[in-house]
């Protein structure tokens, strides 16, 4: 997949370096998670240049509070990919972000995502192809706001306009079609 | 059992997984974890995989981010103040990621602790290397300083050597030419000890005077020899010169070309227009 030389280390090993503070974690942190950190970023932000920063911010939050995550509640990716991704969000609402995007004053946070959703939903940006196929439409509406364009199930419910049980239904049940994918 | 279940079906632990949970449902879902190994099961495979969903949509950064990403962790390392990471929690309090991971300070501050002051000491042994170095470098400079003292007077010393040596050549060279008379002016019955040697090139008009081999009486401080030559029978003055008893080599004196005798009266400092004839000490005839 990639030609360079990467460092990879089990997510134990990975770990314990991270607590050590050790320089080959961070060279390991990077090379393991940033493609994966960036696809969740670069989604949620279009602008390219403003999602090198924000992957760049997730690192240095990743690697300055490290102290705080705990193995016992989840795996490292689920903390880290949270760090990102609400990283990404709180940068799209920014007043910054909104004055480089040329956008209105907004009044709330949904009718600012709505605005953002004619940049939004690529059904070609979902990778794997099969797995596209597996998955229903509204599946794959759901994953695709909650994951990777950062929408709490409470916006993707007055988003789609469908009630809010039904929207953690349909993320239990697309990600269930993932588990049987993956797994 | 049916309980457990039912509770995995409400789509609540996706929700965990996601971070959208407030911090009361989140403590209330660890707890049902932790006491349930079916639903910490169930959470594993949710993130797991989310994780890979991620990495299948996994998007490469360009490839000069890593050096930049790095390297603003890495000037994180010897700061101090970067960590622990309190003032994230404050600073970020809607900040669901934080809610999500409760801190374990006691777990961790020890190792970090430990590699901060690792950073410590190594700035601290940078320190020292560096003032070694910065006084190393100032006694090299005062070394290098003397050197160049050494070198200068080593130089002055050898330009008054081959001063000397174009001197004495000079000398050599008066001897060895046929064209310079060497007269001996002889003493008069007032001073029959009294000599002196001239040296006389008529051709080139020069007139030394040999102060090695004089035999004159010192002089003090009111009075100088005058030499005179006598032409066309009159007395004229070729300079003035002192008599000491370690006047060493030659001098030169002022130049005439017919020179019937030359004389060398006593007379006082500075030198007369017209010799003192009571006064002279030295003369030869040619």
């Amino acid at each position: 997949m990639s030609p360079k030389r990467k460092i990879s280390l089990t997510e134990e090993e990975l770990v314990l370096a991270l607590r050590n503070r050790e320089k080959i974690a961070a060279d390991a942190l990077y090379d393991m998670y940033s493609s994966s950190l960036f696809g969740v970023i670069s989604r949620i932000i279009t602008d390219t240049a403003i999602a090198e920063d924000v992957l760049q911010e997730t690192f240095i939050k990743i690697w300055n509070s490290f102290s705080s995550y705990s193995a016992e509640k989840g795996r490292l990716f689920t903390w880290m990919v949270n760090i990102a991704r609400n990283l990404s969000i709180d940068k799209v609402r920014s007043k910054d972000f909104k004055n480089q995007s040329k956008n209105h004053e907004l009044e709330n946070n949904v009718t600012f995502i709505d605005e953002q959703r004619n940049t939004v939903y690529k059904p070609e940006l979902l990778g794997v192809k099969d797995l596209v196929e597996k998955l229903k439409p509204e599946q794959k509406i759901i994953l695709e706001l909650v994951y990777f364009k950062g929408y709490t199930h409470v916006e993707v419910s007055e988003e789609l306009g469908v009630p809010l049980g039904t929207v953690k239904t349909r993320l239990r049940m697309a990600i269930i079609e993932l588990r049987k994918y993956f797994n | 059992m049916e309980d457990v279940k039912a509770y995995i079906e409400t789509g609540i632990l996706e929700l965990y997984v996601l971070g959208e949970l407030s911090q009361d449902e989140k403590s209330q879902v660890e707890e049902m974890a932790s006491k349930h190994p079916q639903i910490k099961a169930e959470i594993a495979e949710i993130e797991r995989s989310l994780e890979a969903y991620a990495a299948a949509n996994a998007v490469e950064p360009p490839d000069q981010l890593r050096d930049r990403v790095l390297n603003s962790l890495l000037t994180t390392f010897a700061d101090d103040s970067k960590f622990p990471s309190k003032e994230f929690f404050e600073n970020d309090i809607d900040d669901e990621v934080d809610e999500v991971v409760t801190p374990h300070d006691n777990v961790v501050a020890l190792p970090a602790v430990k590699s901060g002051s690792f950073y410590k000491y190594a700035f601290a042994a940078c320190l020292v290397a560096l003032i070694a170095s910065i006084a190393a470098i100032y006694s090299l400079n005062e070394r290098l300083n003397d050197s160049y003292g050494q070198i200068a007077s080593l130089q002055s010393r050898n330009q008054s050597f081959a001063n000397r040596v174009n001197l004495l050549d000079n000398e050599i060279n008066i001897f060895h030419d046929p064209a310079f008379k060497l007269i001996k002016l002889q003493g008069t019955p007032k001073t029959p000890a009294s000599q002196l040697t001239v040296a006389w090139n008529p051709v080139k008009k020069k007139v030394m005077i040999d102060m090695q081999a004089m035999k004159l009486a010192a002089n003090d401080e009111a009075h100088q020899y005058q030499l005179w030559a006598i032409v066309n029978g009159k007395p004229v003055d070729l300079g003035v010169f002192d008599a000491k008893p370690d006047s060493t080599g030659m001098i030169e004196m002022n130049p005439v070309a017919n020179a019937a005798a030359f004389a060398v009266t006593l007379e006082k400092r500075g030198g007369v227009p017209s010799p003192t004839m009571s006064q002279m000490v030295v003369i030869a005839t040619i």
